[in-house]
């Protein structure tokens, strides 16, 4: 409980620092959107040129982009500590003053940044959504919305996984930042469209490593009513569970690399 | 056993160069930062810890707050082993890194105590009277709602050392915290450190290059060269090892007169006076003078020790740092 409490005076804090400089802060947030939607507006180009992609209709692939979006972007927005600052910590050794803090490394992390600017990503993510639910006329049930709350969750924790292998390599002082990256937000990128247009390299990549198509596509399509390769309805419910264990393998990993944290010298 | 004990302690790094021009391989470098180190330290001692740069001091200071594991050997802090188990270590340790900030930059400072005591798991009340304690000691009452950045540095450092001591600690680490300082600041913090361990009994571990800190604060200095300790002890006993010098300055009412010196001695002419470095242990003191005021009569005299900055470097220079 004291943790949460922690955690949320930390975010009021940092977002006190934010606004002491507004003008920034509007501008950059006013750029995230400009970004956001150009992705959107690929998707609308695309599905303007063609109206669908394999099986998949323009409502089902709004849904997709929606899913996804919201998900990358709210952990960017609540976890900026492990997706945005974590590698320059163990650069730079700043560090060494979470180290000294009587509480656990990543939750001190989490409470170390946060990255207020995403809501306009996460807005045309939402947008995305709701046109996706107009198109493909969803029909939302309690157990839907449990599974969407679900994905959405266990997603967030693929992210952040994802982002701490980055942390891993910098602990052992590798740079690493593409490769990783292509894991992150290439996944993000490549997962707003289902991973059934991909070949099949990509398919196993994102079923395996970073499970995107497991974590949040399995109950998107469970959602747009979709048939799941003959597999019932709550085999969407475990399907994203593929997530916690990548977090967990990942989590160890961590664990076993901070052992090897050298510092920087003062 | 000591309340912090050290035994055989031993951290390598591994320094990768840069690849020669001809060579395919990297070279690789292993540079022993600390080898076989070993002390204890008792509840309530001030302890000096010094050394030139690079000799491992805040390899130490790390190994001790549990942030570095060490290659081999043992610490003991109160009991617990600092990296393996960290958190609880910690709780009753605080660490002012000279050159680190550890408060929120944008924030009035007393924000960032109110989190620290939420780090800490501070009880209200004892938060309280300690940030009460503490504003006063260290005259931090009307800074308390700026925001650390528009401080200066000296009153930065006692913001931070205020929020390093919140929870009331039982072990204080210090890495050079009077770098920057004015004489002021200085004077003040010193003061406060000794009020800090008076009062609480706080154990304290300094590190600095400021002989004055050490002077002024420790008793007992530990000097530390290429990891390896050289000395522990008395600061003064220290500091006599070394102090050999004296400076004489001497005027004459008739700024040309030459007094005749004993055989190894010399002068040399600083504006009106005659300046003279002897050792008291080759020439008496009273031999010179007597021979000085034989010469005519002396308008000015002053007798220097040498300055401890000095010392050191002649001690560093001795032991081949």
């Amino acid at each position: 409980m004291n943790t949460i409490r922690l955690y949320l005076r930390s975010m009021g804090m940092l977002l006190r620092s934010q606004l002491q400089y507004p003008v920034s802060f509007f501008l950059q947030t006013l750029a995230q959107l400009v970004m956001e939607g150009g992705e959107m507006m690929a998707l609308i180009l695309v599905i303007d040129r063609f109206d669908h992609l394999h099986q998949w209709t323009s409502g089902d692939l709004f849904f997709f982009f929606g899913i996804m979006s919201v998900t990358f972007y709210l952990t960017e927005c609540f976890g900026r500590g492990v997706t945005g600052e974590f590698p320059s910590m163990v650069r730079t050794g700043r560090l060494d003053t979470l180290l000294l803090r009587p509480r656990g490394v990543l939750t001190q992390v989490l409470c170390s940044a946060v990255d207020p600017r995403r809501v306009t990503c996460i807005a045309v993510g939402v947008t995305a959504l709701v046109i996706g639910c107009r198109l493909a006329a969803v029909r939302w049930t309690f157990l839907k919305a449990l599974l969407f709350l679900e994905a959405v969750l266990l997603g967030s924790m693929l992210i952040l996984a994802l982002f701490l292998i980055e942390a891993i390599f910098c602990i052992h002082s590798v740079k690493s930042v593409e490769l990783v990256n292509a894991l992150t937000y290439g996944g993000r990128s490549a997962c707003e469209y289902p991973v059934t247009v991909y070949p099949r390299p990509l398919r196993i990549l994102f079923s395996t490593v970073a499970p995107f198509a497991l974590v949040l596509q399995v109950p998107a399509a469970a959602i747009l009513d979709k048939p799941l390769f003959g597999l019932p309805f709550w085999a969407a419910f475990l399907c994203p569970l593929s997530g916690v264990v990548i977090f967990g393998i990942i989590y160890l990993l961590f664990q076993q690399a901070m052992r090897f944290y050298r510092s920087t010298g003062s | 056993m000591s309340y912090i004990q050290v035994d055989h302690l031993r951290k390598t790094f591994t320094v990768r160069r840069k690849r020669e021009k001809d060579s395919l391989t990297r070279e690789k470098q292993q540079i022993r930062a600390l080898d076989d180190l070993s002390f204890g330290i008792d509840q309530g001692e001030m302890v000096g810890y010094i050394g030139p740069n690079g000799a491992g001091k805040s390899t130490t200071v790390k190994i001790l707050s549990g942030i570095l594991t060490p290659d081999s050997g043992s610490v003991s802090v109160g009991g617990l082993v600092p990296w393996e188990s960290r958190r609880e270590h910690v709780r009753h340790l605080g660490v002012v890194f000279g050159q680190r900030m550890q408060l929120w930059w944008d924030v009035p400072i007393l924000d960032s105590y109110s989190l620290l005591k939420d780090i800490y798991r501070v009880p209200e009340e004892a938060y309280r009277k300690r940030l009460d304690e503490l504003a006063e000691a260290l005259q931090l009452g009307p800074l308390l709602r700026t925001p650390l950045r528009l401080l200066s540095l000296g009153q930065r450092m006692r913001a931070e050392l205020c929020g390093s001591l919140l929870h009331q600690p039982e072990l204080l680490f210090l890495d050079e915290p009077t770098i920057g300082l004015d004489s002021v600041s200085k004077l003040s913090l010193r003061e406060f450190l000794q009020y800090e361990n008076q009062r609480h009994g706080t154990t304290i571990l300094l590190t600095t290059h400021d002989m004055e800190d050490i002077a002024a604060l420790c008793s007992r200095v530990m000097v530390l060269g290429h990891g390896r300790k050289l000395f522990d002890g008395d600061f003064n006993s220290l500091l006599s090892r070394y102090d050999t010098a004296r400076t004489v300055l001497v005027r004459y009412e008739d700024a040309g007169l030459v007094p005749p010196l004993p055989s190894p001695l010399s002068f040399t002419r600083e504006g009106d006076s005659l300046k003279v470095v002897y050792s008291p242990r080759e020439i008496p003191t009273a031999d010179l003078l007597a021979c000085l005021q034989q010469a005519g009569p002396i308008r000015e005299l002053i007798i220097q020790p040498q300055n401890i900055d000095h010392m050191i470097a002649e001690m560093y220079r001795e032991m081949a740092l």
